[in-house]
């Protein structure tokens, strides 16, 4: 900056500025400078604190990232798009995002240009001995513009200082607004705020308003521009010659004080905390416990706008607010270890307060991570399965998971009442070592697939259909892909389960895998690292299958609306294959929320606790937004969710009772 | 003065209901939405425990209510509340005056095709409890072509969260053993399994037709609920459940696998309570009075219920219930509704 500095302060014969009090101090400077000096103590522990607890390889990763030009690059684009800009809110509700920009990005402009102010005019101010900490923010009340020596350069930084003023009064008025009618800005719901909340809310509403009025009273000794002048002008109109302005400056530096000492009690604790949080997720640090290092950062940059309140898939039932990501994070900062495990097992892990997240705070991780903390043993003992016998491909390693296992892969089914077939010792899933070739596909339905046998039928009709060869690797049941022990936290469980999985698919020799579960996908692709092997979902499968030409469709007029899984869309980013083949053979309407905004069905693994009956409410609001566009056909890609709404339209009370509801593969099948 | 009475719903309740007021002279209207009187006792082939025909308990069910003004093919248009009495529309174009209403409706059975893990509708080998029925009463049907084994798998809909229903629907395990037994007579080669989470062999005779289900006809329970099933190449099923007796995961190979389907609320009855916002227990069945003290008298007061509208009920239970709703009619209509002056307070006081 300096260098610059230099080339701008050219000096007049006669300075332009003069320092008013030649001490540079008053009294009324206190407040803020109590406030600003505690919250900057506060924040620098803070700081020093949460790298502490980041693990050795994270630091190293994270001071690493910050001189990776790609990862600058990313940081300078989040940090002014995420902090300033607020892009996110922008693009999906523009007034809402004017609000925030105005606040955020106004008042950074209007410390940034008082400080550029202070080093033209009176640069030995920006010493903090001689004043340095507060002189730039009170510099109207320091200054005196010597008359008949003002230019064109004084006049452009009043008007500037002036026109952000402006700016974030705008942007305050919009708030005040908000907190009564915050639907025109549209938000349904907004986050009802804690005690340290509203001081620091109440004291951020005053500041600007005190600002223009302290400024615009001394704003015809240290000059102003179009709005502090006005201002000025209208108050000598009223009260004559005589304007005691320096009660507007204490109520100006007490509200400033006391919204710094309330920062980092509430929600305002994110305006700093953001930056690191940016920096940490840009360098791809993720949290491995729910309140330490990373976590931290990432809990304290939670802004508590509310977006994630309109956004969650539960709050179509008022009483379930509280279970909110950002009820979840205010917690957590307290420490309220009973709130916390209610509201982090009741999450039905969609991540759409994820996607839509300002700032991309990860809850969901963070309610992963906090499920880990609790109930970590299975109660169970499954040492009666003669499944543990050393050597097998299964034994040992898996018998404390396998609360997960399915129908008794590989277990002996026995026939404890004497009538019951009685098969093999130990019975595996047909596909053996080698017998699939590098060529073939192989087909893996998963848990939830083999719970609605639809799906399979189909799939394997479509198969046929195109001549692909294929091999069905759990005909005779499988393993759990180990998503659902991930959700609940139990990632140690679930790593058991992948190897397992992981021997069987790589020793089978097939060089595509094709999953019709996106919960199964989902992890098969993040976590299993399958060599060589293809993971596809039967989407993107079926989809190649027509681009090829191998599968023959027929277009209809028929009006089919696409539902967006929770795992396949926001989990895996797969939005494009569906509809590309979807078009195909029918003609898509839109829902009135698709893509990342899509709708849970309810009917999600991820919930530990939500019991049917709120789960029968989320997928009746979820059916309605998919018949905005009055559909003959609801078509989803996993199994939950045709389960949730094959049941939703049929106990629905609108009248819809000849809209089917199909599997993906099912429409591809003749 | 005769009093007008509208019963709704022509199955057992309603038949039972409009005999027995009848008797005490009152003018009853009964409303059957189907074409046929009887609702699912005029589709059973037997009854359980002592496996007398269906259709010589409803024949004189018909034959009590004979006389009675029965509206087939009809349903409930609107209702309007007037001071004492309801001014009920029928879609037939009548319009009757009533003073006291009894809703019959009844229940649903439990759409099996919602739980999919089971494959009813998918799998060509499945049926329903009352599938079988209408293949005793017929004596055909594709699925029974001397099948080697069959499982009957409890709890269809019933005890299960997951498909929407908590409750016990009290008739099926009996069913079950009854159809067990009479598919044992039927193909006495066969082998018969049935997968029960408890057996809920409450009445009397119950549990002599369950000793002689194991004992005579050799049917093995099995303690546990069916997991999955799937179909093999050549169209046999494969049914997975748990044997919780034994601790073990059990995998069995069938011919045939009969669904007991348990009841729900019935649909139809479900809009006419709409129409007179009655209100619903969580498990959908009416809301009464008082469940122990007046379960024949709704919380309006006028509508009387009966049989199964309020829970699930086995066929004594629902005679009885509607005797007693046909007495409960009775007081109400000689106590209560007659005394213009003190309605009001008597309905406070009495209903």
């Amino acid at each position: 900056m300096t260098p610059l500095l230099y080339l701008l302060a050219i000096q007049a014969a006669d300075p332009e500025v003069i320092d008013r009090i030649p001490s540079g101090y008053s009294h009324f400077v206190i407040p803020f400078t109590v406030g600003i000096t505690f919250m900057l103590c506060w924040i620098g522990v803070g700081c020093v604190r949460l790298l502490a607890a980041i693990p050795k390889a994270d630091r190293i990763k994270f001071w690493k990232s910050l001189l990776i030009p790609k990862t600058i690059v990313k940081n300078l684009r989040d940090l002014f798009g995420d902090c300033l800009f607020h892009v996110k809110i922008w693009m999906r509700k523009p007034l809402l995002g004017y609000m925030h920009s105005a606040i955020a990005f106004g008042w950074f402009m209007l410390i940034v240009l008082g400080h550029i102010e202070v080093a033209l005019f009176v640069p030995a101010r920006l010493n903090v001995t001689r004043g340095g900490l507060f002189y730039p923010i009170f510099y109207r009340y320091f200054v005196w513009v010597n008359p008949g020596h003002t230019t064109l350069r004084g006049s452009f930084f009043f008007f500037l200082m002036d026109f952000f003023l402006l700016y974030v009064l705008s942007g305050i008025a919009l708030a005040v607004f908000k907190r009564f009618r915050s639907i025109v800005l549209g938000m349904r719901h907004t986050t009802k705020p804690s005690l340290a909340d509203r001081i620091a809310l109440y004291s951020l509403w005053l500041i600007f308003p005190l600002r223009l009025l302290a400024e615009s009273f001394t704003a015809d000794l240290s000059g102003g521009s179009f709005l502090t002048v006005g201002v000025n002008h209208f108050w000598h109109f009223l009260f004559g010659d005589k304007l005691w302005f320096t009660p507007c400056w204490w109520a100006y530096s007490i509200c400033l004080g006391l919204f710094f000492a309330a920062m980092p009690f509430s929600r305002y604790m994110h305006i700093l905390t953001e930056v690191l949080w940016i920096l940490l997720r840009n360098a791809g640090i993720q949290p491995n416990h729910p309140r330490k290092g990373v976590a931290e950062a990432e809990i304290y940059a939670c802004s508590s706008c509310g977006l994630c309140l309109d956004a969650c898939p539960m709050n179509v039932q008022k009483k379930n607010l509280k279970y909110s990501s950002v009820y979840f994070i205010r917690f957590l900062r307290r420490h309220n270890e009973k709130k916390i495990n209610a509201i982090a097992d009741k999450c039905l892990m969609c991540d759409k307060c994820h996607a839509l997240c300002p700032v991309g705070v990860d809850a969901p991780a963070l309610r992963r991570a906090q499920r880990a903390t609790v109930n970590d043993t299975l109660p169970y003992d499954y040492s009666y399965l003669p499944l543990a016998v050393p050597g097998s491909i299964l034994a040992g390693e898996t018998t404390a998971t396998l609360g997960t296992l399915r129908g008794g892969t590989g277990a002996s089914l026995g026939d404890a009442s004497g009538g019951a077939e009685r098969s093999e010792a130990v019975e595996r899933p047909k596909v053996l070592p080698g017998t699939v070739s590098n060529n073939k596909v192989l087909y893996f339905a998963g848990c939830m697939t083999h719970l609605t046998p639809r799906i399979i039928k189909s799939v394997e009709k479509v198969f046929k259909e195109a001549g692909v060869e294929y091999e069905f690797a759990d005909r005779d049941g499988g393993i759990c892909c180990g998503r659902p022990l991930m959700l609940a936290g139990k990632a140690e469980a679930a790593s058991k389960v992948i190897e397992a999985n992981k021997k069987l698919i790589e020793g089978s020799g097939c060089g595509t895998l094709v999953l019709s579960c996106p919960i199964c996908y989902k992890i098969f692709k993040e976590e299993y690292h399958l060599e060589g092997i293809k993971v596809v979902h039967y989407t993107q499968f079926i989809n190649e299958l027509i681009a090829s030409g191998k599968l023959k469709v027929e277009k209809s007029e028929k009006k089919i609306v696409y539902h967006d899984p929770c795992e396949l869309g926001r989990g895996c980013g797969v939005y494009f294959e569906p509809r590309a083949a979807l078009d195909q053979v029918g003609t898509l309407v839109k829902a009135a929320k698709e893509y990342d905004e899509s709708v849970c069905c309810g009917g999600s693994l991820g919930s530990l606790t939500l019991d049917t009956r709120d789960r029968a409410k989320i997928s009746e609001s979820s059916l309605e937004n998919l018949l905005a566009g009055d559909p003959e056909t609801i078509v989803t890609a996993c199994p939950l969710c045709l389960k949730t709404f094959s049941e939703a339209v049929s106990n629905s009370r609108l009248p819809i009772k000849n809209v089917a509801v199909k599997d993906f593969a099912e429409v591809f099948c003749r | 003065m005769k009093n007008n009475i509208l019963i709704i719903g022509g199955g057992p309740a309603g038949l039972e209901a409009s005999a027995q007021l009848q008797r005490m002279g009152y003018n009853v209207i009964l409303i059957e939405k189907s074409p046929k009187l009887g609702g699912h006792l005029a589709k059973w082939d037997r009854l359980f425990p002592d496996s007398v025909q269906a259709e010589e308990v409803l024949g004189r069910l018909l034959k009590g209510a004979e006389g009675v003004k029965c509206f087939t093919d009809t349903d409930v248009r609107a209702i309007n509340r007037l001071d004492k009495s309801y001014n009920v529309r029928l879609t037939n174009g009548i319009t009757v005056l009533s003073d006291a209403v009894l809703v019959a409706s009844g229940f649903d059975l439990f759409d099996a095709v919602k739980k999919e893990e089971y494959g009813y509708g998918i799998y060509d080998q499945v049926m329903t409890n009352a599938d079988l029925e209408a293949y005793f009463k017929s004596g055909s049907d594709r699925r029974i072509e001397k099948p080697g084994k069959i499982g009957f798998a409890h709890c269809v809909g019933s005890r299960d969260e997951k498909s929407g229903c908590r409750s016990c629907s009290k008739v099926c395990c009996a069913t079950a053993v009854k159809q067990a037994i009479e598919m044992k007579q039927a193909f006495p080669d066969a082998e018969v399994f049935c997968f029960y989470m408890d057996l809920r062999l409450f009445g009397r005779h119950y549990e002599d037709i369950y000793l002689k289900a194991q004992k005579e006809y050799g049917v093995r329970f099995i303690r546990g609920r069916v997991a999955e099933v799937s179909e093999n190449y050549d169209g046999t099923l494969l049914v997975k459940a748990e044997d919780t007796v034994a601790g073990k995961p059990l995998k069995v190979t069938l011919d045939l696998l009969v669904l007991m389907a348990g009841m729900r609320p019935s649909a139809s009855g479900k809009a006419i309570g709409d129409l007179l916002e009655m209100s619903v227990e969580e498990d959908g069945y009416f809301a009464v009075r008082s469940g122990i003290a007046a379960g024949q008298r709704s919380p309006i007061p006028g509508i009387f219920l009966a049989g199964a509208a309020t829970g699930p009920k086995t066929l004594p239970e629902t005679l009885a219930d509607a005797r007693a709703a046909a007495m409960e009619v009775d007081r109400y209509l000689t106590e209560i509704f007659p005394d213009a002056k003190n309605y009001k307070q008597l309905v406070r006081e009495r209903w």
